[in-house]
């Protein structure tokens, strides 16, 4: 403020007022500068705990991961346990079956839980008796027909365990037949879950080129012909065209189990 | 202390950087089911602890016009207040924990604090039956 006929110059009253503002001003930024570095420390700790969290829920997922693995796996060999011939039948199925399910080029390859469904197609054999299940003569109707009911039995085995969805799609189609003849809901082409058309491919492969009880085991090359003649019949004809593209020596690793 | 009809519990927000106050306030939206307030010093946070009597009040030690200490001392002497859980958003300093220790806050954090801890703290106490009750258990909620 001026005093009033006080038209020039600027008294000392005046300079000592712009000073107090000047020093307010001053004490005002600094302030404000000190609450933005500490408001910018405070992000940082909010980015230092995001990081955090991030990690270790990345380390439990994949510990949760490795631990359905470890039941799945433990499944299958309980299944396994009980049947002399087949040896390590599921993992050399699930490995063919990834093998296939990617040179298809479908999206199956990409759900960890198709592997899943891959190891335990046969986990519904538990409820089979011996009797039955090894027996080397033909079966009557009547054990044909309850051997023919393990892939429901296994499905709702199964039931309840959310993590394995579509998996479950596999353990109950794995029988299922392209031209519409396999059981155990007589599923006709693509109404047969993608997943269990692949796996119909690994398992006859498998069985093919292993040694069984009753035959030797055939070399790959004459199982894939087998294989191509039953395209279109038995296996969906894009995934043996898939099939087919894939290098004769990954398959002979997964045979000798070298995977 | 006169019965009061039910109410939201409540939590109180007190620290003069509005930056962090709404940091603080978007970490603790619809945890525990509290409804959030905010004031910017000591004295706005007791006119407004005495209305809402909030179950928690997180404190900044350094503010203007009536400081977290001097605050807090006050929401102790209040009948109101009394019973509310207090944390103490401090700076680094074994003398800051002190005086607010000595002023009555139940626990700390120091600052910049950890989001984490806020919210397990908040969780912990939304997990309690009756707000304002318990006496205040140290032990459960260890200064980081």
């Amino acid at each position: 403020m001026r005093e009033p006929g006080q038209d020039q110059g600027v008294s000392t009253r005046d300079v000592d007022a712009m000073l107090g503002e000047l020093v307010a001003l001053r004490r005002e930024v600094a302030d404000q500068r000190t609450q933005a570095v500490a408001a910018d420390r405070q992000l940082e700790r909010y980015a230092a705990d995001l990081r955090a969290t991030f990690v270790a829920e990345r380390e439990r997922t994949q510990a949760l991961q490795r631990s359905y693995m470890a039941t799945v796996r433990a499944l299958s060999n309980a299944v396994e346990a009980r049947d002399a011939y087949t040896g390590k039948h599921a993992e050399r199925v699930a490995a063919y079956g990834l093998e296939i399910a990617r040179a298809a080029g479908s999206e199956v390859a990409g759900h960890p839980e198709i592997e899943f469904g891959f190891l335990l197609h046969d986990i519904g054999k538990v409820a089979i008796p011996d009797a039955i299940l090894y027996k080397p003569e033909p079966l009557s109707v009547e054990e044909r027909r309850l051997m023919e009911r393990h892939p429901v039995i296994g499905c709702e085995i199964l039931r309840d365990i959310y993590f394995l969805g579509e998996a479950k799609a596999v353990v109950r189609s794995h029988h299922e037949r392209w031209d519409g003849t396999g059981y155990p809901d007589s599923l006709r082409g693509t109404e047969i879950p993608l997943a269990a058309r692949v796996f119909a491919v690994a398992d006859t492969l498998d069985a093919l080129t292993t040694d069984r009880p009753y035959r030797r085991a055939s070399p790959p090359a004459e199982a894939r012909t087998i294989i191509v003649q039953d395209s279109g019949s038995h296996f969906d004809p894009d995934i043996v065209t898939a099939f087919q593209t894939i290098d004769e020596g990954v398959l002979e690793r997964i045979r000798r189990e070298e995977r | 202390m006169t019965t009061s009809p039910p109410r939201t519990r409540s939590v109180v927000v007190v620290d003069d950087s509005e930056a962090i106050r709404h940091l603080i306030l978007a970490t603790l939206e619809d945890v525990g089911g509290f409804e959030l307030f905010e004031a910017s010093d000591g004295e706005e946070a007791l006119e407004l602890a005495r209305r809402v009597r909030p179950a928690l009040v997180l404190l900044d030690i350094h503010m203007p016009r009536l400081d977290g200490v001097e605050a807090c001392r006050r929401l102790r002497a209040l009948p109101e207040t009394r019973g509310a859980r207090i944390v103490m958003l401090t700076g680094t300093g074994i003398d800051q924990e002190e005086a607010a220790r000595a002023a009555g806050a139940d626990l700390f954090l120091t600052k910049p604090f950890s989001p984490l801890d806020l919210l397990r703290l908040v969780s912990e106490l939304s997990a309690q039956d009756e707000p304002g009750e318990d006496p205040p258990d140290q032990s459960r909620f260890p200064r980081p």
